[in-house]
């Protein structure tokens, strides 16, 4: 319930707060990243799979939206919808095959499928107008709708994290032997984690094409899906609220530092190593930030 | 009549392009495989090391004036002490505290766009071209229009040397008998008295000497820029189809995917080569996933 109250309240300062035309770009654009990087975040950080072809299903997301609503004039809720669904249905297609593999294999699985992916919309020109973009979105992307979105997406994964499907899923990351033997589906559970993480991406993706009112596939390139798994490292795997925390410091971080923004993917680079070596549970580890509020007590009591 | 001879020509040209291309990949694929090998994860750094190995033979050649034999040597040398110093900077910690290889297999991410960004800054991301005059360029014509170009040729026979080196170096040599040992079990080898920190070290070093050889290829056979190391995600691919951790299984699935490619690119359209690759990998996936020559997937408790 506390928590509820604190991303709701967080949601009204970001949404109400008066802010200039670009501080709401700003706003606008970490919302779009937490939402991306929260479906990133169940997959890699709570169900353990390594993802780093997560830019397509934005890419799925963001062509569904723009082809719907500029084509066929769709108004943009049911359009944004889709876009998630659509990333859904793809992903559960590509679930099929990949998931039965486990650790490496997916990972290379997912870069190939994420590319193959970005490689259809870039050759299907008279569709998608291949790679010289997509112009003339609606700008339906505002501040309010995006922090609106954001903040009910966020209250239902805390949601279905304290879940018995959340449980499932830390079950089957840490241990999938035992998780299968205590009853647990597992490779049903990793499907699961798949449909929701692409949902959300797809989603952001949605979201980026409203914002841009331009969109290309070279957005959605490796170096897009091997951003939001960086995030979702610095922020600790297995946190939320620190996959949260952690891609709106850096979303910041980036936009204030326009400058160096050469150096942009070298500190990504940097930061993913150093925090390995150093510290490879995450800025979180595994707590979420209301633990901070809780006693020790009550803390290892939940754990 | 004509036309068959003219497809029947293109077939015999791309199968001689994809051998070619398929050599270099396995170049590339069987060191990444061997270091899969070893440490059961991986390492996406092995892009960096082809460009770094690419980058050193650029300026030893241009800037300083070697020879091909000097240049490609150091830059071999180069590229292989990067890896070791990989090793020892960023995975051996990781190694050392936790036996969790997601952590090593987001490092090696990291040290990946670490290597190709420091080349975006300190050189520029402009694509570069190595010498005309690196190798011959002689090219010879067969019947009907085939043409052989002597790079091609190259290709192929220095792989098959480094790659029959490599051979003999695992199957004649106490280090290549210790590094089949620790293929086994890491930790047995370990007690049997392999000194494994240096075990690794070699591996790494042999790994990021190979991917040099290949990115010295790639970047006569194309061009050189940072973001070269990409194309080592097809010879993932192809250590993927024939295996992971399997050397053999690393040039079969090469030369398949090298193969696969240049078809498509001589009878379908050169821009569904990618496309190919990663459908054959879906493929591969669903009929066998453990790829022709790995080891099954499925854990016994």
């Amino acid at each position: 319930m506390k928590r509820n109250i604190i991303l709701i309240i967080t949601g009204l300062c970001l949404a109400l707060w008066p802010l200039g035309g670009y501080q709401e770009g700003i706003v606008i654009l970490m919302c779009i990243n937490c939402i991306a990087a929260m479906g990133v975040s169940v997959l890699t950080g709570f169900t353990g799979i390594f993802t780093l072809g997560h830019a397509a299903y934005m890419a799925l997301g963001a062509y569904t939206t723009a082809i719907m609503t500029v084509r066929y004039g769709i108004h943009w809720l049911p359009a944004v919808i889709a876009g998630g669904l659509m990333a859904v249905l793809i992903a559960w297609l590509i679930g099929i095959p990949t998931l039965k593999l486990t650790g490496d294999y997916y990972a290379i699985a997912s870069i190939g499928l994420g590319e193959a992916i970005r490689l259809i919309i870039e050759n299907w020109q008279s569709f998608t107008r291949g790679s010289r973009g997509f112009p003339g979105i609606d700008p339906y992307t505002t501040r309010i709708m995006a922090v609106v979105i954001f903040i009910l997406l966020a209250i239902l994964m805390f949601n279905l994290l304290d879940s018995r499907l959340g449980r499932e899923l830390k079950a089957s990351r840490d241990d999938s032997i035992a998780a299968s033997l205590m009853g647990f589906n597992t490779p049903h559970s990793r499907m699961k984690a798949l449909v929701i993480s692409a949902f959300y991406c797809g989603i952001a993706g949605s979201l980026l094409g409203g914002y841009m009112c331009f969109i290309q596939p070279s957005m959605f390139d490796m170096m897009k899906s091997t951003e939001l798994t960086a995030v979702v490292v610095f922020g600790g795997l297995g946190s939320m609220s620190g996959t949260i925390l952690g891609s709106a410091a850096i979303t910041l971080i980036m936009e204030y530092f326009r400058d160096i923004s050469q150096y942009r993917m070298l500190i990504y680079g940097l930061l993913l190593v150093v925090i390995m070596v150093f510290r490879p549970e995450g800025l979180m580890g595994s707590h979420e930030i209301w633990d901070l509020l809780k006693s020790k007590e009550a803390v290892k009591k939940d754990a | 009549m004509i036309y068959l001879a003219f497809t029947f020509s293109t077939l015999i040209q791309q199968i001689i392009n994809g051998l070619s291309l398929g050599s270099v990949y396995a170049l590339i694929a069987v060191g990444y495989s061997l270091v899969y090998s070893i440490l059961l994860f991986s390492n996406f750094a092995h892009g960096g090391f082809l460009v770094v190995g690419g980058y050193a033979c650029y300026f030893l050649l241009t800037q300083l004036g070697y020879g091909v034999a000097v240049s490609m040597t150091f830059a071999l040398f180069a590229s292989g002490l990067t890896a070791v110093i990989t090793e020892r900077l960023a995975y051996k910690p990781i190694r050392e505290r936790t036996s969790i290889t997601l952590y090593l297999l987001i490092a090696s991410m990291g040290v990946n766009i670490i290597i190709e960004n420091l080349f975006v800054i300190t050189v520029g991301g402009r694509i570069r071209a190595l010498p005309q005059n690196t190798f011959p360029t002689g090219v010879f014509n067969l019947m009907g229009g085939v043409t052989l170009s002597a790079s091609d040729i190259i290709s192929l026979i220095t792989a098959v040397i480094f790659l029959g080196l490599l051979q003999i170096f695992l199957n004649k040599t106490r280090w290549g008998l210790a590094i089949r040992a620790a293929a086994c079990d890491i930790r047995t080898a370990g007690l049997m008295g392999v000194n494994v920190t240096f075990l690794i070290s070699l591996v790494f070093f042999v790994a990021g000497v190979l991917a040099a050889v290949g990115g010295i290829f790639l970047s006569v056979r194309y061009s050189l820029y940072p973001q070269l190391g990409s194309i080592t995600t097809k010879a993932f691919v192809a250590a993927v189809i024939g295996g992971l951790g399997s050397l053999p299984g690393a040039v079969v699935g090469s030369l398949i995917l090298g193969l696969a490619e240049m078809l498509t690119a001589g009878f379908i359209s050169s821009q569904m080569r990618d496309l190919v690759v990663y459908s054959l990998l879906v493929i591969m996936l669903l009929i066998r996933p453990a790829g022709f020559f790995g080891k099954t997937i499925s854990e016994k408790i």
